[in-house]
């Protein structure tokens, strides 16, 4: 098992820059998770970690050692792919094998990893079939064997489960986690699911357009977002951003109005610098954060759209009076029958106008 | 659901007409041709005359002869180097694909009769650039035309220099579609670029190069342009007359079309039986 350190790693495509000197510390039996939008440079960061993609900047180091010049194969790691990269030609043994016959290691030792990897993702009896006779999640599970065989000191996963069913990728997203903690190694994980991001890492990184917008464990990261950005991203239905202005300061914090909503006051604590009142900042509430009136800080009415029943809970797609989108989260036995209702923010965050977090 | 049928034919008709007149007859009526004593008036049926002659006619087993040693060495040496070809092309190194793509294309697009007094005039025994090269390195000129074994090999060159682009461009298609993360996942797995080609892309291009084998064959037992046109009807003394160039003699320079009609099933047979076999060996493990 290793760590793997990021210093300042850089990636250009000619003149246009699509990784901008990241820095990531990954420590030894962790399993962090790379999630952003597309085209967030999170595959290019994992392809460069393996190796398959040249390193334009900065410093890559696996176990201590820097791999910029080290040769993929080399460098310790084992990728499972997106669309799972199995031979085709080759049965589900040959598949796990084929690595370590190629490169000569010895029979016996090559037929004790492939059996323990069949049996750690209890495939043993599909050893004979071919990718094409298998399911979507028995070839992911092969896929995930042949990185296992090659016992590496760092799995890299690039979105795995995206081309699986919603069932399926639940029931893998279990398996993998069950992995993380069989081999205790350290595992890379890249996804735009911000959900797979939440349920399997012990921290995550989250970018967006090749810079990283915040690393921290999944609750810091939901209850404690650095921007408007992570705190959009992450949390399913994501949070709600009302427009809002400063009024002024009280001994609590500083005392934002709702725009639209003379009476729709919260006050939030912020320890740094206050906006000058009058300045335009955004109020997040995330949808469970709504409650009933009079229940917070601020009381606001919304015009109801649409309702969804989950069983459980209910989400309300509502409007403001000012007209921006707000989703709100309620017990199904709560949801109101009127096409108007008054909620309260029990809970909020202030971001000014450029999305950065205030505190 | 039956009337919409009826108008689809109604569509096709024209076209079913034309194709059973102008393919569909001429298959079935060389057939029966073939049954036929066509150097008499009026033609007679005797279904041993043409088919028979077939079996003991020295011609007809030189002409075999010859299309079979050239299917033998020449479809494997084009295909092996297309192979050759589709590898550089394939190459990330490469520079300008574009234009040695359509260079390598290029020589289907020639006229046969072009190509065939070129390939006349570059191997000629006094001022072709074949023999000068040679010379120039201290080898003997050829007589590629005068011998049976050059003119043999002048047969193959030509043919190869004509497809060999032709396969390439199919076998590049069919590299194209093996995706790059298997390729990547080997290289993680420590396997070399040789053993990637052998143990990846060769078993998964096979659909293709069976494929471009069974064109090729098939091309091959039809063998007529380069013979009639390089070599000058088969020559020297026959020495190059493949059985496209018999059927053709028979056919259209004897009058013969019984033994014609013969000749061209024997071929069509052949190149049948050999594909057959060809898939048979390479057919996929169930």
């Amino acid at each position: 098992m290793a760590t793997v350190t990021l210093t300042n790693v850089a990636k250009r495509f000619g003149a246009f820059e699509v990784v901008h000197g990241a820095n990531i510390d990954i420590a030894d039996g962790e399993f962090v998770v790379f999630v952003g939008p597309s085209g967030c440079g999170k595959s290019t960061l994992l392809r460069m970690i393996a190796g398959l993609e040249d390193i334009s900047g900065g410093e890559i180091a696996i176990g201590g050692k820097v791999v910029n010049d080290v040769e993929p194969a080399d460098r310790g790691i084992a990728m499972v792919f997106q669309s799972y990269a199995l031979y085709p030609h080759m049965s589900v043994e040959q598949n796990l094998s084929f690595g370590l016959r190629m490169t000569g290691n010895p029979k016996a030792d090559t037929e004790r990893r492939v059996n323990r990897a069949a049996e750690i993702l209890r495939i043993s009896e599909l050893m004979e079939r071919r990718p094409k006779k298998l399911s979507g999640g028995q070839r992911q599970r092969v896929a995930i064997g042949r990185a296992i065989v090659r016992e590496p000191q760092v799995f890299l996963f690039d979105e795995p489960l995206s081309n699986l069913d919603a069932e399926l990728r639940v029931q893998m997203r279990v398996e993998i986690s069950r992995l993380h903690k069989e081999l205790g190694a350290t595992m890379v994980y890249v996804t735009h699911d911000q959900t797979e991001a939440m349920t399997l890492a012990d921290r995550i990184v989250v970018l967006r357009a090749g810079h990283i917008e915040q690393i921290g464990r999944p609750l810091e990261l939901y209850d404690n977002p650095d921007n408007i950005f992570v705190a959009g991203f992450v949390g399913s239905p994501k949070m709600n951003f009302i427009k809002a202005h400063i009024v002024g300061r009280d001994a609590k914090g500083v005392v934002v109005e709702l725009a639209g909503e003379e009476k729709a006051r919260v006050v939030q604590p912020l320890t740094g610098v206050a906006p000058e009142p009058g300045s335009k900042v955004i109020v997040g509430v995330r949808p469970e954060h709504f409650g009933v009136a009079g229940e917070g800080d601020a009381d606001l009415t919304v015009a109801i759209d649409v309702v969804e029943h989950l069983g459980g809970t209910s989400f309300l797609y509502a409007r403001t009076a000012h007209g921006d989108d707000v989703v709100i989260q309620r017990d199904a036995a709560k949801v109101p029958e009127t096409s108007n209702v008054t909620v309260s923010i029990r809970k909020s965050y202030l971001f000014d106008e450029k999305g950065m977090r205030l505190r | 659901m039956r009337n919409r049928n009826a108008t689809a034919y109604r569509f096709l008709t024209p076209y079913l007409l034309i194709f059973a007149i102008f393919w569909v007859w001429p298959i079935i009526s060389s057939f029966l041709i073939s049954f036929q004593a066509t150097r008499t008036v009026p033609w007679r049926f005797a279904p041993g005359f043409n088919w028979g002659r077939l079996i003991g006619d020295p011609a007809f087993f030189n002409a075999l002869k010859n299309t079979l040693l050239i299917l033998v060495i020449q479809v494997p040496v084009m295909i092996a180097l297309a192979m050759v070809m589709a590898v550089l092309l394939n190459s990330p190194l490469l520079k300008a694909r574009g234009l040695y793509r359509f260079a390598f294309f290029a020589p289907v697009v020639v006229g046969e009769v072009a190509y065939s007094a070129v390939f006349r005039l570059m191997f000629s025994l006094d001022f072709g650039i074949v023999n000068k090269l040679l010379n120039s390195i201290g080898l003997p000129k050829v007589d590629w035309f005068s011998n049976v074994t050059p003119a043999m090999a002048l047969i193959m060159i030509a043919v190869t220099w004509r497809w060999a682009g032709y396969n390439a461009i199919i076998l590049l298609a069919g590299m194209q579609s093996i995706p790059d993360d298997v390729y990547e996942a080997a290289t993680l797995d420590r396997v070399s670029k040789l053993k990637q080609f052998f143990y990846i892309t060769l078993p998964l291009l096979k659909p293709v190069i069976v494929f471009c084998a069974v064109l090729s064959i098939i091309g091959t037992m039809q063998l007529f342009t380069e013979p009639f046109l390089i070599t000058e009807r088969g020559g020297p003394g026959g020495g190059t007359e493949t059985l496209g160039l018999l059927l053709y003699r028979q056919g259209f320079r004897s009058l013969n079309f019984g033994y014609a009609s013969a000749v061209a099933y024997t071929m069509a047979g052949l190149a049948i039986a050999i594909t057959l076999v060809q898939l048979w060996l390479t057919r996929e493990p169930k």
